[in-house]
């Protein structure tokens, strides 16, 4: 179907502004003054980071905010009807059969205790005259489209795995042929593979359909991949509108321009990615000026003082007065910064010389033909499920290594004969000790935890990896005093020197504060200073930056980088994504179902895949470039 | 099928436990019952004669032989439902006894606890459906102060109210001067007589339901299913009942099962103090006069009612929620 490209708006946003008011704490305005309309079948991206007041934006628009927080001003006009203030009564008649939403985390967006046919049909009984039999048919279709065998249809949601329920959910979306679909993260948390295919099977249906879209990521190189027009979201505001070429062409926001930075091509041979310093605003504090201000390397006098309207700029619009008086004059007088396409700011930059130097050094750690069998009784029977087969690979002192795989690849099991905390059934883990070469699994008792202050962790979410209730300076005189045995003025002055390690600088500003006074990326450095706190010398790192706002994961990996380069540590870093394996790691081993199918340089793995499984990988990341 | 066979089996398998220890341990305690009764009968300071408490063992059925044919012995009694004789009610045997008390109190309890539950669960869910109105807040206010009340000591007050001051319920007893049976003037007899310990417990036994489910069902609202189910345009009254209220019912029923089993020593005080002739103030009895085979046996009971409930709210949690099923299966 055509996709209408002019005519009258389906959803018109008018100067909305959102605003929590709790009793107990400060108020903050989370969406302010945001105007945008998305035509009949039109694919409209919104990207932001956490924080952004996308997902506040995607409940208001579905009206359904909960207090304390409510739309404060403006319109929202969905086709043609104004349904800023209409009562729950009369919006259920819009719901669902012209608005309808994958949610963020969709794993529980469907009711556990009722099997999925229900679900579906409670709905489509709403909204229309089907009944019986022919609702079942209808279900059916809907599960052919997203691909779902119909055995499933009477399953539990329990019994589906994550990315199918996330297909249910698409395909309960679209159960009564909507007008528009608000699409939330609705992949954040997939495998890229599942992920992949998911998003494709959305664009196609929605080409076949014709529905509108309003997907909401903060994935930038997917809401490329997909978009017709994007728009860009800060401290809740809209600070750039264009086309999805437009934008990847001549970003003008340096926010977006920042965002585009944090991807690279790997398939370059030096690797060059940005990152944007500090965070995002405190959005319940009233702020003077551009928001975006305090981290932009282009700001201006101006921006500091005037809050730049969002104005029409060559085919879409931005709110920045460098970008306004680049392109629309009137900057007499005013000294502007050069106009770039790139972000000027922190760069992590990776050379192949690098690479080609960490993999001549000393190994450090070999795993040689390990397999790993789990066995699981059930009653008489035995289960036996092979984790790890006959896989064989070396971590180098000053060297990364990437460990490449989707989940149930056997990445975790291996991490976790690694640090000793399994055994393999067959094969042999070697740490090459300065006194000797010793067998891991060997380890017991004392020797086990001297060598597990060789060999640390870095874990996935840097939220539940600090314990709540210390002090970030106690964190990390625990390491300190238990394997160095410091005390006192050493002890301190030691934890002052991690922290600022990990650029968490000044130390006196932060041995004092508690975990959750601290950004994601600044709580990921604590976790991993706290991993240096022993002197290691490998550090298995588990996915840490999958969980950090994709501005500031450039910044984690510079970080990582760096120890590399100075503390001459070896890292497995183990991760699913193949596109920062390329960024951070020297050497790349890609895991299938237990088996190491390529290995081998990075830069050569992205450039030249020969395995069907690593190019699945590559296909599978998004890349608009 | 796998989840309720494993459950059948545990509870098999405890009930056995309970059956044995109950079994072993007055075995284990020092002292002869049947000395302690004859002392009992005659007063402290008289002189025990040999050939009396030989009577007194005979009498009683004491135990002979090995602990091993003894044990079998007494499984074999436990089946035939020969629970002894009781002390305190010679020569009634306790299978008797409690046979007689035992309706008394599962009528009441059962009445006031299912009646207890359902008002429970229905002010929990519709509290937190209106949470922050001013419903919930008297709801809710209201039973935490309720709820520091003793059961007891609101039956004191009910007895003196109602029972001594204004006379409207009668103050002891399960019926008065009517023959048992089924006709009109005892059923009444019995109604008034159990009105004032059924308020007793009415009182405070839903507070916990109310909590409960309030406090599950507000924690339910926050998830994505009901946000999804809102979003569906689903009514009200769908969204309150089939997605949320359905998912917050799930520890209560548990809950429920279980306090049906346990109830049976609950009600001691409550049922001593309007002298109810159930199995709570036969308890209390029980301990009073040191009378083993009633105690013990009524102490079977109570642990096998536990263990009963316990299996019947794993069965009953397998069929409401079936991820349930998988995890355990």
């Amino acid at each position: 179907m055509a996709r209408p490209t002019e005519g009258t708006a389906l959803l018109e946003v008018r100067n909305l502004e959102v605003r929590y008011e709790p009793k107990a704490s400060r108020s903050m305005t989370a969406v302010q003054d945001v105007s945008f309309d998305i035509k009949p079948g039109e694919f409209v991206g919104l990207i932001g980071e956490s924080g952004s007041g996308k997902t506040t934006l995607a409940t208001a628009l579905l009206r359904l905010l909960e207090k304390p927080g409510r739309i404060s001003n403006g319109t929202i006009t969905f086709d043609g009807t104004d349904i800023t203030h209409l009562d729950q009564d009369e919006l259920r008649e819009i719901r669902w059969r012209d608005l309808s939403t994958v949610f963020q985390s969709s794993m529980n967006s469907l009711n556990p205790v009722v099997r999925i046919e229900p679900q579906f049909r409670d709905a489509i009984e709403q909204h229309s005259d089907l009944r019986g039999d022919d609702v079942s048919a209808r279900v059916r279709e809907l599960f052919d489209m997203v691909f779902i065998d119909h055995r499933f249809i009477t399953a539990f949601p329990h019994e589906l795995s994550g990315g199918m329920k996330q297909r249910v959910n698409l395909a309960l979306a679209l159960a009564l042929d909507p007008k528009l679909v608000l699409l939330d993260e609705p992949t954040t948390g997939l495998d890229v593979v599942v992920q992949h295919s998911i998003l494709q099977n959305v664009r196609k249906l929605q080409e076949e359909k014709g529905f509108a879209v309003l997907f909401i990521s903060h994935d930038i190189g997917t809401v490329l991949d997909l978009s017709d027009r994007i728009l860009v979201m800060y401290a809740g505001r809209i600070v750039e509108s264009q086309t999805a070429q437009e934008l990847l062409r001549e970003p003008l926001h340096p926010y977006t321009k920042g965002l585009l930075g944090s991807y690279g091509d790997p398939r370059a041979e030096t690797v060059r990615i940005t990152y944007i310093p500090g965070r995002p605003p405190d959005l319940s504090l009233v702020s003077e000026g551009c928001s975006f201000a305090p981290r932009c390397p282009e700001k201006i006098d101006r921006c500091l003082t005037d809050y730049p309207e969002l104005l029409p700029i060559e085919s879409g619009e931005v709110a920045c007065h460098v970008a306004a008086l680049h392109r629309l004059g009137g900057a007499d007088g005013v000294e502007l910064p050069e106009r770039t396409r790139r972000f000027v700011g922190p760069e992590f930059v990776k050379t192949a010389d690098e690479s080609a130097q960490a993999r001549e050094r000393d190994i450090v750690l070999t795993v040689d033909n390990v397999t790993k069998v789990f066995e699981k009784r059930r009653g008489l029977k035995v289960d036996r499920t092979v984790a790890v087969a006959d896989t064989s690979f070396v971590l180098r002192k000053g060297a990364v290594t990437a460990l490449v795989g989707q989940s149930g690849s056997g990445k975790s099991t291996l991490a976790r004969m690694i640090t000793g905390i399994d055994s393999p059934t067959e094969g042999r883990i070697v740490f090459h000790a300065p006194d000797g070469d010793q067998e891991v699994s060997s380890y017991r008792g004392r020797a086990l935890r001297n060598y597990r202050s060789h060999v640390q962790m870095v874990f996935q979410d840097p939220y539940s990896a600090l314990n709540p209730t210390k002090r970030l300076g106690q964190i990390l005189e625990r390491p300190l005093i238990n394997y160095q045995g410091l005390k006192g003025d050493a002890l301190r002055a030691h934890v002052e020197e991690l922290l600022g390690t990990v650029a968490l600088t000044p130390a006196d500003r932060f041995v004092n504060r508690y975990a959750y006074e601290l950004s994601g990326g600044q709580r990921q450095r604590v976790v991993i200073a706290r991993a240096l706190a022993v002197l290691p010398e490998v550090i298995v790192a588990d996915e840490p930056i999958s969980s950090l706002d994709v501005s500031i994961r450039a910044e984690i990996l510079e970080l990582l980088n760096d120890l590399v380069q100075d503390h001459d540590v070896g890292i497995l870093y183990i991760t699913h994504d193949l596109l920062s394996a390329r960024m951070l790691a020297d050497d790349v081993i890609v895991l299938n179902e237990g088996r190491v199918v390529e290995q081998g340089p990075a830069l050569q793995v992205i450039r030249d895949p020969q395995d069907d499984y690593t190019r699945t990988l590559l296909d599978a990341v998004p890349n608009p470039f | 099928m796998r989840y309720f066979l494993r459950k059948i089996g545990f509870f098999v398998g405890t009930l056995w436990a309970v059956v044995t220890l109950n079994f072993l341990i007055p075995r284990l305690q020092p002292g002869d019952p049947a000395e302690l009764m004859v002392r009992r009968l005659q007063g402290k300071d008289s002189q025990l004669d040999a050939a009396q408490v030989e009577a007194m063992r005979s009498m009683l059925g004491a135990p002979d032989g090995s602990l091993w044919t003894q044990y079998w012995a007494y499984l074999a009694d436990l089946l035939r439902g020969d629970f002894g004789v009781s002390y305190t009610y010679y020569p009634f045997s306790v299978a008797e006894v409690i046979g007689q008390a035992i309706w008394w109190t599962v009528g009441l309890v059962l009445v006031t606890q299912v009646i207890s539950f359902v008002v429970g669960i229905v002010l929990g869910a519709y509290a937190a459906w209106r949470r922050n109105s001013k419903l919930d807040t008297v709801i809710t206010l209201g039973s935490t102060f309720l709820g520091t009340l003793q059961p007891f000591w609101i039956a004191l007050v009910l007895l003196y109210v109602f029972g001594y001051t204004l006379g409207w319920f009668p103050t002891s007893g399960g019926y008065s001067a009517s023959i048992p049976g089924l006709n009109m003037f005892f059923v009444e007899e019995v109604l008034s007589h159990s009105t004032l310990p059924a308020v007793a417990l009415l009182i405070v036994t839903p507070i916990g339901w109310i909590l409960g489910m309030r406090n599950t069902m507000i924690m339910n609202l926050g998830e994505d299913y009901i946000r999804l189910a809102k979003a569906k345009g689903l009514p009200d009254r769908t969204v309150a009942l089939r997605y949320a209220a359905r998912n917050a019912l799930l520890p209560s029923v548990t809950g429920f099962a279980l306090a049906l089993g346990s109830v049976l020593g609950g009600t001691i005080l409550v049922e001593t103090v309007f002298d109810y002739p159930g199995l709570g103030r036969l308890m209390g009895e029980a301990v009073q006069n040191k009378d083993y085979p009633l105690l013990q046996t009524l102490m079977l009971l109570t642990t096998t009612g536990v263990l009963i409930a316990n299996l019947v709210a794993d069965l009953l949690y397998g069929v409401l929620d079936p991820r349930a099923r998988r995890a355990e299966g």
